[in-house]
């Protein structure tokens, strides 16, 4: 494995810096919702598609329907950002949000995909203004899947090193709860680690 | 001048330090890593100011600024953290912190913050 060339240090920077995008993140959508979110502690590992398999394996159930948003974004680094809810979070969402209780199915994918989008712009445009590079991003799109078919067999031929970054948006009072995967691969971790090192060299300056 | 940085991210940790030494360079640092050893290293060696972050594994910092605060009501704990929400905020100074800070600190919040503290 040449992990090594992403060390523990690096790994920490990227945590914390995770950790202050998800702050800004969930107080967008706490605004959003009227509602408190609750913060957790990102989750970080560089892996091959066999961990990125096995890791969603553990962290989602296989019984439930999800909707699944995938939004590319690219430039200096570049990834996937996907947000997962279950369907009942995603109904609690649209609900809440078209303050009604009984939203319909169009209504519904479009709650998530607004939150996808809210959640993806501040997380990683925070994620990138404290590593000092911008990005670009494509549209977004949803679908539902059930089980974890999360990464179709296509995708993962595109993936060989990934770094997955991964955290729970969790609202109590809504009842709605969903998991943010960060995925990027490959060139994308060198260009990554150059960041990291120049924000490290700051530092100990 | 004793100063305990509680932070589960050494890159937060090191921010941080290296803040706070900019104003006061003499300050005599102590390090932990989760609330646990935070509050262990409380008891120990009676800081005079805590620097608290949130979200840590083991325990977090809301528990630990609890305890802290059980072991002594007069405790300077200043909570840095990535929870912006004003709940957080109302929160923490409920439990008896003495500032809040977003996250990541700076050289001039943290002039602020020690204009606000008692040494
Ligand atoms: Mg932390």
């Amino acid at each position: 494995m040449q992990n090594n060339e992403f060390s523990s240090d690096h790994l920490d920077v990227l945590k914390e810096l995770m950790n202050i995008a998800m702050g800004n993140a969930t107080a967008n959508i706490a605004d959003l919702l009227q509602a408190f979110g609750t913060m957790h502690i990102p989750h970080l590992q560089i892996s091959d598609v066999d961990g990125l398999k096995n890791y969603i394996k553990m962290t989602i159930s296989s019984e439930d329907e999800y909707y699944v948003t995938k939004q590319l974004f690219g430039g200096k680094i570049g990834g996937e950002f996907i947000f997962l809810v279950n369907k009942e979070s995603a109904i609690n969402l649209g609900n809440y949000l078209y303050d009604t209780v009984k939203v319909s199915d169009a209504d519904i994918m479009d709650a998530v995909i607004e939150l996808t989008n809210i959640l993806s712009s501040t997380t990683i445009g925070r994620l990138t203004d404290e590593l000092n590079t911008k990005v670009q991003f494509f549209a977004p799109y949803t679908e539902v899947v059930s089980g974890d078919p999360l990464i179709s067999e296509e995708e993962t031929l595109n993936y060989h090193k990934i770094i997955i970054i991964s955290t729970v948006l969790e609202f109590q009072k809504h009842k709605i709860s969903g998991q943010i995967f960060i995925l990027s691969r490959d060139e994308m971790i060198i260009s990554l680690r150059e960041l990291i090192d120049q924000k490290l060299e700051e530092l100990y300056s | 001048m004793k100063i305990l940085v509680v932070d589960d991210s050494k890159l937060a940790r090191l921010t941080l330090i290296k803040t706070l030494k900019e104003h006061e360079p003499s300050a005599d640092i102590i390090e932990a890593e989760n609330g646990d050893i935070a509050v262990e290293l409380y008891k120990a060696k009676s800081p005079c100011v805590v620097f608290l972050d949130l979200t840590m594994p083991v325990m977090d910092g809301y528990e630990a600024l609890k305890l802290i605060m059980e072991i002594n009501p007069r405790a300077q704990v200043v909570v840095v953290s990535a929870d912006i929400q004003m709940q957080a905020q109302a929160l923490v100074l409920a439990l008896g912190a003495k500032l809040m800070v977003p996250k990541p600190i700076n050289s001039d919040k943290m002039l602020a913050v020690l204009q606000q503290l008692v040494f």
